[in-house]
């Protein structure tokens, strides 16, 4: 043990810091340092550029929580995420377990691989693609109506279960990948020890599948509740009217009315529920490895 | 056990309509660019109309440029910076290094509509403004993360000692690094930037905020055409994105699974 | 060639003392093994010579030349590392023209001593070849080329036939030991298998918990123990603890024991006696006091263990079980559950001060 102490790696911060301070300062002025600001200005009553006034205030958090809208939105955006995440558990779950312990050899791997590859593509472009799927006269609407001998009329297009759709599309892959992950570590033999017990198929799942992919499960959640929970771009382009969500919000506060100070504020608030998941999420994270 | 084997296969089936769900909108997407019907109507109609005309559309022909611009620089900023990064982690042992590797999940874990919405406060108020100029300040900076962890992982499947043994050789830092160590991790950072390219060039979030009129990548040239009404155009374009950014995935799949082996 | 001189070098890891005030004089040409368990500080060591770790304190000299403070690329040093460590990207020429090429020698030159060195270690024809595709033995071989070919000061081996099956580990001891004496390099070797040690070195120095027990020929330390761990780390040995008498200790028991190797200590004084197993006779009927072995006991056979040209015997003897090697002759063999007694000479006992 204490020889093996020295192996491989070498003490000290000075000889690493050429090599490591580029990419940290980097991070720092771009990531680091503007959520420092969003914070400073979100306590401010204007930007102070172009010599405009501006003092220090509360009143962009006191109205977060003096104007019930802000408040609604939050929630609403915190259903969705909520709604989206167990579409995607509902969804996924099913799907990785198959991968991981049917599928077998380069039919898993090929079918793996064609699972999460649309995750890596255009997030955009595929919520745009399901406007052509959904609108009225659409592709849905159609293909329904060709098969189907009464006339119905699928106008999903600018509804909220466009947007679930539209964001349970996005990020079901994320649950596949991490559920697969942990379910593929569990070991075949104790699923047929368990068997061998004479539990039956649905006590086995529920008592010694479920419960060892766990891990795999909560951090799929926090992966697509996050996410979706901060979506802008999604509820506009599916939801329409029926879209507003705290995202939307935020985004107009920066591209269409221009309050900042306010959206920062907004920005914020999100953040800190984001890292009060992700603090929830990481003990459970940081055990499955 | 006849039970086994039809659930084996009502799983497999199961499989195939949610490849049809990931794809359906995507392949009918694609059909539609081909269409002649601006209205997406079928009867289907072939036609390339709509790629031509997309040569006609200065604006959108600039937005791609600037996309490939910007993803190429972002590339090879991230990729040295990110492989420099994770070899100093790699080779190093020093207090705060846990500290330094844990502030990577921020970039990745925090939502890029904050992210994005704090970089336009800040690059405002340090006087950088909007414009292309922030859109690669902050690609590279989301860019990166991914990079050094992609690195950093294949430096995990690196034996030390070949590093001791170079220098035991007679062989100095710089010589150990390029001869022995980049070689080695050249599939990770070939892979990482990929990564690299693929996170700029369909970074959409960050990119809209930081951008003005005349100053923009694709993808918020692509929202802002699909707000103003979709066109067959629109599909077009998002059909050679999709199968730029998929081929680049499956690209990186190869490099980083098999570039081990040879 | 120069010699490697160690004086008085400590190391610590945190609290973890690796060395402790380690001395060794390595002299210009010889074959060294250092021996201990694992955690001894062993490799410690070796990396302090090497150059990759500095120590604490104390010196390290190479032919005559502080190097302590110098890295190990500065040390004009070779290295063979327990598992070779080639590098997998390049070819087997490649990997050994490693060293010269980061000198800048000229391409031809490095050319010819790349082939000298393969065909030293009997390698000549397989210079195009990737180290996955040879065996064991080979990389082992290529190894060794590519630390001697840059002409190094000393050559360090860190358990470099470790990863070897037996019969292939003989060969190369064999072979290892070939080379070393034809270039005549001084060679410092880690090992924690004490036959290797004892068959391939010059001189043993064996290390316990960052400390060298006792430094020597494999002769000396076997003939010689001075510590109990000594005794029963090199080799193996019956050990007897008491209190010293004028020539030897008393048991416990009443038991007196003659020694006639090792120092004298003072009478009374705690202390313990080392015999080897195969220095003991055994025997069912009383001892002739003509032998010599004026050392006897009485004790019964508990298991014996036949392993071909010998057996071994372990004998139950008050609350203690003693073990004797019998060498293969013929006679007749002894059952277990048998008394016995058993007898040694006072010249196979060494004293040992507790």
């Amino acid at each position: 043990m204490a020889d093996q102490l020295a192996i491989g790696s070498r003490r000290g911060l000075k000889p690493a810091l050429p090599l490591l301070l580029p990419a940290y300062l980097w991070l720092t002025v771009a990531i680091f340092l503007p959520l420092s600001a969003m914070v400073f200005f979100s306590f401010m009553t204007d930007l102070p550029l172009a010599g405009k006034d501006w003092a220090f205030t509360l009143g962009n958090y006191a109205a977060f929580f003096s104007q019930g809208l802000y408040a609604t939105l939050m929630l609403a955006s915190l259903r969705l995420g909520l709604e989206v995440t167990l579409w995607c558990i509902v969804i996924g779950y099913p799907a990785a377990y198959v991968l991981a312990k049917v599928l077998k050899g380069r039919s898993r791997e090929a079918i793996f691989l064609l699972v999460i590859l649309p995750f890596w593509s255009n997030g955009l472009v595929r919520i745009f693609s399901w406007a052509m799927v959904l609108r009225e006269g659409g592709i849905l609407d159609t293909a329904l109506n060709a098969v189907l001998p009464f006339k119905i009329n699928i106008d999903l297009m600018y509804s909220y279960p466009a947007v679930i759709i539209g964001l349970v599309h996005s990020y079901v892959p994320y649950m596949v990948l991490t559920c697969y992950l942990t379910l593929q570590a569990i070991d075949d033999s104790l699923i047929e020890a368990g068997r061998s017990l004479g539990a039956s198929r649905r006590q086995v799942l529920w008592r010694v599948i479920i419960p060892l992919s766990m891990p795999g499960l909560i951090a799929g959640a926090a992966l697509i509740f996050v996410p979706v929970v901060g979506s802008f771009m999604e509820p506009r382009i599916l939801g329409g009217r029926t879209g507003t969500f705290y995202g939307t919000v935020i985004e107009d506060q920066f591209v269409a009315v221009f309050n900042w100070p306010l959206g920062a504020a907004l920005s914020f608030i999100l953040l800190a529920v984001v890292l009060i998941i992700l603090a929830l999420a990481a003990p459970v994270l940081r055990r499955a490895g | 056990m006849a039970t086994t084997r039809i659930l084996e296969w009502l799983g497999r089936f199961y499989i195939v309509l949610l490849l049809g769900f990931l794809y359906l909108p995507i392949i009918i997407m694609a059909a539609m660019s081909f269409n002649a019907s601006p209205f997406y109507q079928l009867p289907f109609e072939w036609t390339t109309d709509w790629y031509a005309s997309l040569w006609q559309n200065d604006q959108l022909i600039a937005a791609t440029w600037n996309s490939i611009e910007i993803a190429v620089i972002t590339t090879i900023i991230s990729t040295v910076l990110g492989a420099m990064a994770s070899l100093a982690l790699y080779r190093y042992e020093f207090r705060g290094k846990k500290v330094l590797q844990a502030l990577l999940f921020p970039p990745i874990a925090i939502p890029w509509l904050i992210t994005g919405t704090a970089m336009l406060i800040f690059f405002f108020g340090i006087g950088i403004g909007r414009g292309l100029v922030a859109i690669l300040l902050g690609h590279v900076a989301l860019a990166l993360p991914y990079v050094i962890v992609v690195v950093s992982a294949r430096l995990q499947t690196f034996a030390p000692e070949l590093e001791e043994a170079a220098r035991s050789l007679g062989a100095n830092q710089w010589q150990v690094t390029m001869r022995i160590t980049l070689p080695w991790i050249m599939p990770g950072v070939i892979a990482g930037g990929l990564f690299a390219f693929a996170v700029s060039f369909d970074q959409f979030v960050v990119s809209y905020f930081l951008s003005t009129p005349g100053q923009t990548t694709l993808p918020v040239e692509i929202y802002a055409a699909i707000r103003k009404g979709f066109t067959p155009e629109i599909n077009a374009v998002s059909t050679i994105i999709i199968v730029v950014s998929m081929a680049l995935m499956l690209l990186t799949a190869r490099f980083f699974k098999f570039g081990g082996e040879k | 060639m120069a010699g490697v001189q160690v004086a008085n070098v400590s190391r610590s890891f945190g609290a973890h003392k690796a060395l402790d005030d380690v001395s060794i004089d390595f002299a210009d040409g010889g074959f060294y093994a250092l021996l201990g368990p694992s955690g001894s500080g062993k490799t410690t060591l070796l990396r302090q010579i090497a150059g990759f770790d500095f120590p604490d304190s104390g010196r390290i000299a190479i032919g005559g030349e502080s190097v302590e403070r110098v890295p190990v690329e500065k040390r004009r040093i070779g290295m063979v590392f327990q598992n070779y460590a080639l590098f997998p990207n390049m070819s087997v020429a490649d990997n050994v023209a490693f060293g010269l090429s980061v000198r800048g020698e000229a391409k031809a030159t490095i050319a010819a001593e790349v082939q000298r060195a393969l065909d030293l270690v009997q390698l000549g024809k397989l210079g195009a070849r990737k180290p996955h595709q040879l065996s064991g033995g080979q990389r082992q071989r290529v190894a060794l080329a590519r630390a001697i070919v840059t002409k190094p000061r000393v050559l360090l081996l860190d358990e470099p036939l470790g990863a070897l099956d037996k019969a292939l580990r003989v060969d190369m001891q064999i072979e290892l030991k070939r080379i070393q004496r034809e270039i005549g390099i001084t060679t410092i070797f880690v090992t924690h298998d004490q036959e290797e040690a004892l068959t391939m070195s010059d001189r043993i120095g064996i290390l316990r918990d960052g400390r060298l027990v006792q430094e020597g020929p494999p002769e000396e330390i076997y003939d010689r123990p001075q510590s109990e761990f000594a005794a029963t780390f090199l080799g193996d040995a019956n050990i007897f603890r008491g209190n010293a008498t004028g020539n030897g200790i008393l048991l416990a028991d009443g038991t007196t024991i003659a020694a006639a190797v090792g120092d004298r200590l003072v009478p009374g004084a705690k202390a313990s006696c080392a015999v080897r197993p195969e220095r003991i006779q055994i025997s069912t009927g009383v001892v002739k006091p003509d032998t010599g072995n004026a050392n006897s006991l009485k004790g019964q056979v508990s298991k014996r263990i036949f392993a071909g040209n010998n057996s071994t015997y372990f004998v139950d003897r008050d609350g203690q079980t003693l073990k004797v090697i019998v060498q293969n002759t013929g006679a007749e063999r002894l059952a277990e559950g048998e008394p016995v007694v058993l007898s040694w000479s006072p010249d196979s006992t060494v004293l040992i001060a507790a």
